[in-house]
């Protein structure tokens, strides 16, 4: 329930910051026509604020499911992938998906406690060779 | 109504070479997924859409739904075996399979989930065959009031049955459909909500959005749960006598009126936008079980448990393809992934579809039979194979497929900024399941968010500021009565448990 109230008052400030600075200043104003570039945009602000008032005020009793709710260890590992798969689009841009494929493979899988070689070595060269392969030579489409 | 000519052109480009090689790919890709828990046809369909942009419609289409029909028998294969079902479909299957399996017979198990299975998904292909070209022409009579208030309906059922409540349904549609406003105005051609972005101009990548909350956030949830030194040790018993490894002919007619309720509940649920499989196999289970001599053999290991389950996920299938065909709305996510693979491919689903690309739908109709046919024979002689699959690390399967997702998007938004969005949206995902708010629903409103406004403009000018002309179209407004009586009578139905 405290879980819905917080959502729902994120959403109400959601729906206020829409309304008031992102629509204005990102939606240009436009005077004619029935439904104008700005109408639905502001009703769906509108919508976004009212549901989350409602949330705050009725919140849903049911609960969500525990690796969700209570594990926090969960989030950081999710923030933690997360953040190396935009490292590993950072790198990407850089050095090209070939180069970068590899050790985001195996740092994927190691952080996901793989320590068998076999299965490293499948998943870290196996695999974005077999990509390479498909896509660059077979499809001859380019790889990032 | 197509021509004869027509249709039969469609099933006859079905059988071409190409396109059978494709369809049994896809089949194959969707029972190896399937047999995975925690990637599934859907992810895999998402992550497969950008590598059919070079195939040819009728070949890129036919694979997706290979995927997705070879996805429902392979969800099957863990449900019996280890008791954790790879698709949400497959719960009720595990209720009976995997007792049974622990009697020494996952093969009869997942047989008997095989040929359920393949019934059920045929029965509701046949049922789509024959009465979609006729409700798409009823479909092409309506104008842009009564599309509005369709839609209206439509949004009404999904936010009222997906997720935890209507409330959360309903952030879930006006997230979708705000994402669905970056990008260009479609009325005044004005940029919105691209800050100063040029590459989103042309709006979010919609393989971006797709692959980013149904593939990429499941992943991370996924990788962030792996645990060490867990493998799932399967291992089919050796040298079994035929009548445990086997389903009898006997066996399977004996099941036959549980499989034929099976089909026409999830046919007729199917039809309905967001009811979804899961739904429909578990009250097919609960229907088997009541009209069952001897219910209280259901739970430890009863044949009519897995054939009641199997039919009714599967024959939702077919029948979700209804409302997509004809009149443009995804019923499910799956739906809507199709509906992407249709845009990408430069056409637009909906009642014209059947006017304009007659002979690719019945293609498509064939593709399906095809599909069918092929996971019967791969689940039949393969299954031994796919059990092997299940017990593949997940830290391996996850990264690979977190590879194929980079590529794919890429490949799909023709750049690096494409993955951006992708991870974006993954983050959103991420987040918006964490808080009870059901994704499948901002898909379905992302996709469907610029025919709405369109429909929503249209009806706007017809009705001219003049509210009471509604009266003058009584389809429209009753479709609007019905989707505000759906809202509030779900929403009711939710707040009692």
């Amino acid at each position: 329930m405290a879980n819905d109230r917080l959502t729902g008052a994120f959403f109400v400030l959601f729906g206020v910051i829409l309304w008031f600075w992102i629509i204005p200043t990102q939606v240009d104003a436009v005077d004619y026509g029935w439904v104008k570039p700005r109408t639905v945009p502001l009703a769906l602000a509108a919508l976004l604020a009212f549901c989350g008032a409602a949330l705050i005020f009725a919140p849903s009793s049911e609960i969500l499911p525990e690796t969700h709710n209570n594990h926090k260890n969960h989030w950081l590992r999710a923030a933690l992938f997360a953040g190396l798969l935009v490292v590993g689009l950072a790198l990407m841009k850089a050095f090209g998906f070939m180069l970068t494929a590899p050790p985001l493979a195996f740092a994927l899988m190691w952080l996901a406690h793989e320590r068998r070689p076999l299965w490293l070595l499948l998943g870290a060269v196996a695999v974005p060779a077999f990509i390479w392969l498909t896509v660059a030579q077979l499809l001859e489409r380019p790889l990032p | 109504m197509p021509e004869l000519s027509i249709m039969l052109a469609g099933f006859g480009d079905a059988l071409t070479p190409i396109n059978l090689f494709f369809v049994v790919c896809g089949v194959a890709l969707g029972q190896f997924v399937g047999a995975v828990p925690g990637i599934g046809p859907v992810m895999a369909m998402a992550i497969a859409i950008p590598f059919t942009f070079g195939l040819d419609p009728l070949a890129g289409i036919g694979f997706l739904v290979g995927v997705n029909k070879g996805g429902l028998v392979g969800g099957a294969i863990p449900a019996v075996l280890l008791n954790t079902p790879g698709t949400p479909d497959a719960a009720a299957t595990a209720l009976d399979g995997y007792p049974l399996a622990k009697q020494g017979k996952p093969l009869k198990a997942t047989k008997m989930a095989l040929y359920s299975s393949v019934t059920g998904d045929t029965f509701s292909d046949i049922v789509l065959i024959t009465i979609s070209a006729p409700l798409a022409v009823l479909a092409l009579r309506m104008g842009p009031v009564e599309v509005f208030g369709l839609m209206l309906l439509a949004f009404a059922v999904i936010a009222g049955l997906m997720g935890q409540s209507m409330l959360k349904g309903v952030i879930a549609i006006a997230l979708g459909l705000l994402a669905a406003m970056v990008g260009t105005d479609p009325e005044h051609g004005t940029p919105r909500l691209f800050f100063d972005q040029y590459e989103l101009y042309d709006g979010l990548p919609l393989p971006a959005v797709a692959i980013g909350m149904l593939a990429i956030s499941e992943l991370l949830r996924r990788l962030s749960e792996t645990k060490p030194n867990v493998s799932a040790a399967i291992r089919l018993p050796k040298n079994q006598p035929k009548s445990d490894a086997a389903v009898s002919w006997a066996e399977f007619w004996a099941c036959r009126y549980t499989i034929l309720r099976g089909s026409v509940i999830g046919t007729i649920l199917g039809a309905l936008p967001g009811i979804g499989s899961t739904a429909a196999a578990f009250m097919s289970y609960a229907s088997a079980r009541s009209a069952n001599k001897d219910p209280k053999s259901f739970g430890k290991g009863n044949l009519h448990g897995i054939a009641a389950s199997e039919s009714a996920n599967s024959s939702v299938m077919g029948a979700n393809m209804i409302p997509l065909l004809t009149l443009g709305i995804p019923g499910s996510v799956g739906a809507a992934l199709i509906i992407s693979a249709f845009m990408i491919h430069g056409i637009q689903p909906g009642p014209f579809l059947f006017e304009n690309q007659g002979r690719l739908i019945y293609g498509l109709f064939g593709a399906m039979l095809i599909a069918n046919f092929s996971n019967l024979m791969l689940g039949q002689f393969g299954l031994r194979f796919w059990v092997k699959v299940v017990s593949a690390p997940e830290s391996f399967i996850f990264s690979s497929a977190l590879l194929m997702c980079f590529v794919g998007v890429y490949l799909a938004s023709g750049g690096l900024f494409g993955i951006g969005i992708m991870l974006a949206f993954a983050v959103l995902g991420y987040v918006m399941t964490s808080l009870g708010i059901p994704i499948v629903v901002f898909i379905i409103a992302f996709f469907l968010g610029p025919r709405l406004e369109i429909s929503l403009s249209q009806t706007l000018s017809l009705l001219n500021g003049k509210p009471e002309k509604l009266l003058d179209y009584p389809i429209g407004l009753v479709l609007m009565v019905l989707a505000v009586i759906t809202a509030v009578l779900l929403s009711r139905r939710r707040d009692k448990g």
